[in-house]
C-alpha cells in the first residue's frame, strides 16, 4: 500500500466571475520511502498539489477541492482542520524556495528549532531542545551547531539556511517530506551540494518524498519516479531511468530538449503550447496504484 | 474611470461614501435653495425662537439668537468643502512638485527639500496651523493659508517615496537611454505612477481638512461669527450642554458624517487602484 | 548592542537638524505677523516710549539673521522670554501647564494601542470576513470626527446623561495635593493618598478616551494592514506547513514583524495628540497646555506660542527617538547589523 495516494484530484478557485480551475483529476502514489517528482512549469499546478497534501489549501474558503487524498490511509480531505494541522510538522513536513525568507526573521534559528520539536514532544525543555538541534545541524554537517543555534536567519548564507530548513524539515521524522523546488533561490552549486544531502538522508531514514521541480536535471539525480504535469494534468509517468531514457509524450519531449545541461539553470523555455501537449498520458513501466 | 466607479459601487461600504460625499457635496452647492431659512447663514436675530428644540419647524432645533441649525448646518458645509477643495488645489501640486524634483533629480537637491520636509512634518499639523492662525487674523483667507502650509509636505513626502522607487525601474532607465528629458521622465513616466495613490490621499484629505478647519474654529482661530462653521457651532453649544445639547450635537455629527463619507469613499479607491496604506 | 548606540547617536544628529529647522520655521511664523508685534503685544494704549522698549528688549530694529541668532542664543540658555500674557517666563508657565497635558496624552497613547492593536490583529486573522468588515468600520467612524466632537458626545453620554465620570477638571476639589512632578497621578501616590489617586483616575478616563479614539482607528487599520502584508511571507507558510495553532501564528509570525512598521505610524499619531489635546482640553476645562495656548494666541503673545510650539516640537522629537529605539530593539535586524542604521 502506498503511503501517499491521490485519486482524481480537482481543484478549482471560486472567481467573482465563476470558477478557475487548476487542478483537472490528478493521479498520483508514493510508496514508503520511495522519491517521487512532480516536473511541470510554474502554473501546471505542482505547488498547489504540495499544498492540498499538506492540507493548507483546505484552509482557503475560495478553493474547491474534491477527489482523493489519502495519507497513511486516512483521507486528508475528509479530515477536520484541527487533525490534519496535527500531521503538518510531524507526519509530514515541507522545504521551501527560499530558505532564508521561509525562516522567521524574528526569532533565533535556535527559537525555532525549539517550536519545531515542540511539534512532536511538546514538553520538550529548551536546554533538550537544544541538544537535539546541535546534533541535527550536525548531521547536515553544520560546524559550529551552537553559534548558529544563536544566530537570525540574516546572519547567515543561504546555503547554510537551506541546511537549517533540512534539519528542520527531518527533525520529527516524518513519514513524507514535501520539497517545495527547494533551494531554486541559491547558487547552482550549493544546490546541487544541498540536494545530496538531503537526498542521503531522505534514503537513510526512509522518508517519502514528493520533490516538486521545473528543472528535470536536478529531478534525474533526485528522484526514483517522475511524473509530468501540464495545465493541471499528469501526461507521464514512471520510473526515472525509463522516463528519462524513452520519453514519449510531447510535452515531456518538448521540456526535456528544453534542458542543454544537466545542472540547468532557470526555467526551461519550453513551446507555449502545442495540440500534441494534450494527447493522453503515457505510463511507464507497471502502473503503480 | 467608468470601470473604477463600477467596482467601487459593488462594495456597499464605498457606495454609502459615494452616496454621502454626493448628498453633502449637493446640499453644500444649493444650500440657499435647500435651506429651510435661507438668510439665517448671516446675523439674523429672531429672540422669539431662540434656544429651541428640535421640532418640525426647526427639524435640528434653533440656536441662542433663534437661527435655524439646518439651515446653518447647510450654509457650513459650504465653507467646509470650499476650504477643502481650495487647500488641496494648492497643496497637492506643490508638494507633488517638489516631492517629484528630490525623488527624481536627487543629490543636494534632495538632501535640502527633504529636509525641510521633515521640519514640517515633525510639528504636529493642528499645532502648527494653531500657532500661524495665532499671529494671523482669524478669517477664511488665513484658515486656508495656514492649513495649506501644513498640508502640502505630506504629498512632497508622498511622491517623494514613489519617485525614488520608480528612480529605479527598468522604464525610467529606458528611457534616459533613449534620452529622454528629466522633465519628461518626471512628469510623463514617474507622475502618472503616483496618481493612484494622489487621488487616493486626496479623498481621504478632503476628510481631514474639514477636521483640521472645523477644529480651527473651534479655537476661535477660523471663520468667524455670524458665518456659520461647523466647529464654532459647537463650540459655542458646548457651554450649554447637557440642556441645549442640539446645539452641538447636530453640527458635530454634521463633521462627523462628512467626514466618514470622504473616508469610506477614499477607502474604497484604496482598494480599487491598489494603494499601499 | 553597538548597532543601537550607532542608531542613537544618528537619530540625534537628524533630530538636531530638524530642530535647528524647527526654531527657523517658528521665527519665520512669528515674523510673518502682520505690523508690529512689539504694538500688538502691548495693545492700542500702549505710548510710543513703552513700545520702543519692547521692541529694543525683542531685538526688532536688529536685522532678521540678528534677530534670529538671539532667539536662538535665548533659548539655549532655556531662556523662552516673558509671557506678556501671565508677566512670568514661558519657560514656568509650560513648566506648570505640561505636565496636565502629557499625563492626557499617555494614558490615551496606552488606550490607542491597547484597543487599537487587537482589533488590528483581529480584523488581520478574519481578513474578508465579518469581524474584519466590522473593524474597518469602527476604525473609519473614529478617525472621522476630530477630538471636540468625541470629547462633547462622551461627556454627554458619560457625565451627564449616565453620570459614571466627572465632567471637568483634573482632580475633585476636596484635596489639596502638593506639586511634586506636577503629574497628578504621581504626585497623589507619592503622599500616598489612594482616594487622591482614585479621583485623578477618574478624572482623567472620559478626556483620555476621547483623545485616542481617532488614535485607535489609525493603529487598528495600519497593523490590520501591516499584518495582512506579513501573511503573505513565506515564513508564515512555513510555520503552517510545521502546524503551529494559528494563534500562534497569528501572534509571533504575523504580529511581531508588522508591529514595526505600525510603531512609526504610532509615533506619528502620538504627535497628532499634542495637537488633538488643544481640542479635548477645552471641552473638559483640562487645564495643560492647550488652555494656556489658546489664551496666548488670542492674545498675540509671541513669546508665548512660540515657546510652546517649541516645546511640542521638542516633546515630538524625543517621542520619535524613543520609537525609533523601540523598533531597532524589537528588530533584530537593526539590533544586530554592523552599520547602525536601518
Amino acid at each position: 500500500m502506498s503511503l501517499l495516494h491521490i485519486k482524481d484530484l480537482h481543484l478549482g478557485f471560486k472567481t467573482l466571475t465563476g470558477q478557475a480551475d487548476v487542478l483537472h483529476g490528478i493521479d498520483l502514489d508514493i510508496a514508503e520511502g520511495e522519491k517521487v517528482a512532480l516536473v511541470g512549469e510554474s502554473g501546471s499546478g505542482k505547488s498547489v498539489t504540495a499544498r492540498i497534501v499538506l492540507g493548507l489549501l483546505q484552509e482557503t474558503r475560495t478553493a474547491r477541492i474534491t477527489g482523493k487524498v489519502q495519507f497513511d490511509g486516512q483521507d486528508i480531505n475528509a479530515m477536520s482542520a484541527r487533525n490534519r494541522a496535527a500531521l503538518r510538522g510531524t507526519e509530514m513536513s515541507m522545504i521551501f524556495q527560499d530558505p532564508t525568507s521561509s525562516l522567521n526573521p524574528m526569532f533565533t534559528i535556535g527559537n525555532q528549532f525549539t517550536e519545531v520539536l515542540r511539534r512532536r514532544d511538546p514538553k520538550l525543555s529548551k536546554s533538550a531542545s537544544h541538544t537535539r538541534a546541535t546534533a541535527l545541524l550536525d548531521e547536515v554537517a553544520i560546524p559550529d551547531p551552537d553559534r548558529v543555534l544563536g544566530a537570525y536567519p540574516f546572519q547567515m548564507s543561504g546555503g547554510m539556511n537551506q541546511r537549517v530548513m533540512i534539519a528542520m524539515a527531518l527533525a520529527n521524522k516524518p513519514k513524507l517530506l514535501l520539497a517545495d523546488e527547494p533551494g531554486t533561490a541559491l547558487d547552482v552549486s550549493v544546490q546541487a551540494q544541498t540536494l545530496t544531502m538531503m537526498r542521503d538522508m531522505v534514503t537513510q531514514n526512509g522518508t517519502s518524498v514528493l520533490f516538486i521541480s521545473h528543472n528535470l536535471g536536478v529531478v534525474r539525480e533526485f528522484a526514483d519516479r517522475v511524473y509530468v504535469i501540464y495545465r493541471g494534468k499528469i501526461v507521464e509517468d514512471g520510473p526515472t531511468d525509463a522516463l528519462f531514457s524513452n520519453p514519449q509524450h510531447a510535452y515531456t519531449r518538448a521540456l526535456m530538449s528544453a534542458v542543454p545541461r544537466i545542472t540547468g539553470v532557470g526555467l526551461p523555455e519550453v513551446p507555449e503550447f502545442s495540440d500534441d501537449f494534450l494527447a493522453p498520458r503515457v505510463r511507464h513501466g507497471e502502473a503503480s496504484s | 474611470m467608468i470601470r473604477t466607479l463600477r467596482i467601487l459601487a459593488a462594495n456597499p461600504l464605498s457606495l454609502l461614501g459615494l452616496v454621502l460625499v454626493c448628498l453633502i457635496t449637493l446640499a453644500a452647492i444649493f444650500a440657499p435653495w435647500i435651506a429651510p431659512f435661507p438668510t439665517h447663514n448671516g446675523a439674523v436675530v429672531d429672540f422669539l425662537n431662540n434656544n429651541r428644540a428640535p421640532s418640525t419647524r426647526n427639524w435640528m432645533g434653533t440656536d441662542l439668537v433663534g437661527r435655524d441649525i439646518f439651515s446653518r448646518i447647510l450654509f457650513a458645509y459650504q465653507i467646509s468643502l470650499t476650504l477643502g477643495v481650495v487647500v488641496l488645489a494648492i497643496a497637492v501640486p506643490i508638494g507633488t512638485m517638489i516631492g517629484l524634483l528630490a525623488g527624481y533629480i536627487g543629490g543636494w537637491l534632495e538632501m535640502i527639500l527633504m529636509r525641510i520636509v521633515d521640519v514640517f512634518l515633525s510639528i504636529p499639523p493642528l499645532v502648527l496651523a494653531i500657532a500661524m492662525m495665532g499671529v494671523l487674523e482669524p478669517t477664511l483667507t488665513n484658515a486656508m493659508l495656514a492649513v495649506t502650509a501644513m498640508w502640502w509636505p505630506w504629498y512632497a513626502r508622498l511622491v517623494y517615496s514613489i519617485a525614488r522607487g520608480e528612480r529605479e525601474e527598468g522604464y525610467v532607465l529606458a528611457a534616459e537611454v533613449i534620452g529622454a528629458g528629466a522633465g519628461h521622465i518626471a512628469f510623463r513616466e514617474i507622475l502618472p505612477n503616483c496618481l493612484p495613490a494622489i487621488i487616493t490621499k486626496m479623498t481621504l484629505d478632503m476628510g481631514f481638512v474639514i477636521i483640521i478647519a472645523s477644529s480651527l474654529s473651534f479655537l476661535g482661530l477660523g471663520v468667524q461669527p455670524p458665518t456659520a462653521d461647523l466647529g464654532s457651532m459647537v463650540a459655542e453649544g458646548a457651554r450649554y450642554l447637557p440642556d441645549s445639547w442640539w446645539l452641538t450635537v447636530f453640527p458635530g455629527l454634521a463633521i462627523l458624517i462628512a467626514v466618514f463619507g470622504f473616508n469610506l469613499l477614499g477607502d474604497g479607491l484604496r482598494d480599487v487602484l491598489g494603494v499601499d496604506e | 548592542m553597538s548597532g543601537i548606540f550607532r542608531l542613537l547617536l544618528n537619530r540625534l544628529g537628524i533630530s538636531l537638524i530638524v530642530l535647528v529647522g524647527v526654531s527657523m520655521l517658528i521665527f519665520a511664523i512669528a515674523r510673518i505677523i502682520p505690523g508690529d508685534p512689539a504694538r500688538i503685544a502691548l495693545g492700542p494704549n500702549a505710548n510710543a516710549e513703552q513700545i520702543a522698549n519692547l521692541r529694543a528688549e525683542m531685538h526688532l530694529d536688529a536685522p532678521l539673521t540678528l534677530q534670529y541668532g538671539h532667539f536662538v542664543a535665548d533659548v539655549l540658555r532655556g531662556d523662552l522670554g516673558t509671557s506678556l500674557y501671565t508677566n512670568r517666563p514661558v519657560t514656568q508657565d509650560i513648566a506648570q501647564f505640561l505636565p496636565a497635558t502629557l499625563e492626557l496624552v499617555f494614558l490615551a497613547g496606552l488606550i490607542m494601542v491597547a484597543v487599537g492593536l487587537p482589533l488590528g490583529i483581529l480584523a488581520a486573522r478574519h481578513r474578508g470576513r465579518w469581524p474584519d468588515n466590522l473593524v474597518r468600520v469602527i476604525a473609519l467612524l473614529t478617525v472621522s470626527a476630530p477630538g471636540f466632537v468625541w470629547a462633547v458626545i462622551l461627556m454627554l453620554l458619560f457625565a451627564f446623561y449616565l453620570p459614571l465620570f466627572p465632567i471637568a477638571g483634573r482632580i475633585s476639589d476636596v484635596y489639596e495635593i502638593e506639586r511634586t512632578t506636577g503629574f497628578l497621578i504621581i504626585d497623589t501616590l507619592l503622599v500616598g493618598n489612594w482616594a487622591a489617586f482614585g479621583s485623578a483616575v477618574h478624572h482623567l478616563i472620559l478626556p483620555a478616551i476621547a483623545l485616542s479614539l481617532s488614535g485607535i482607528g489609525q493603529a487598528a487599520r495600519l497593523t490590520r494592514a501591516n499584518m495582512v502584508e506579513t501573511y503573505d511571507k513565506p515564513y508564515i507558510e512555513m510555520a503552517q506547513a510545521f502546524g503551529f495553532f494559528p494563534s500562534r501564528i497569528a501572534r509571533s509570525y504575523a504580529f511581531k514583524p508588522s508591529l514595526i512598521p505600525s510603531l512609526t505610524i504610532i509615533g506619528l499619531d502620538f504627535a497628532a495628540m499634542l495637537g488633538n489635546a488643544f481640542l479635548v482640553e477645552a471641552v473638559f476645562a483640562w487645564p495643560g497646555l492647550s488652555r494656556y495656548g489658546v489664551a496666548v494666541i488670542l492674545r498675540k503673545d509671541l513669546n508665548a506660542i512660540m515657546g510652546t510650539v517649541l516645546i511640542i516640537a521638542i516633546t515630538f522629537l524625543i517621542v520619535n527617538i524613543i520609537v525609533d529605539l523601540l523598533i531597532a530593539f524589537l528588530n533584530p535586524r537593526i539590533r544586530y547589523s554592523t552599520r547602525g542604521s536601518s
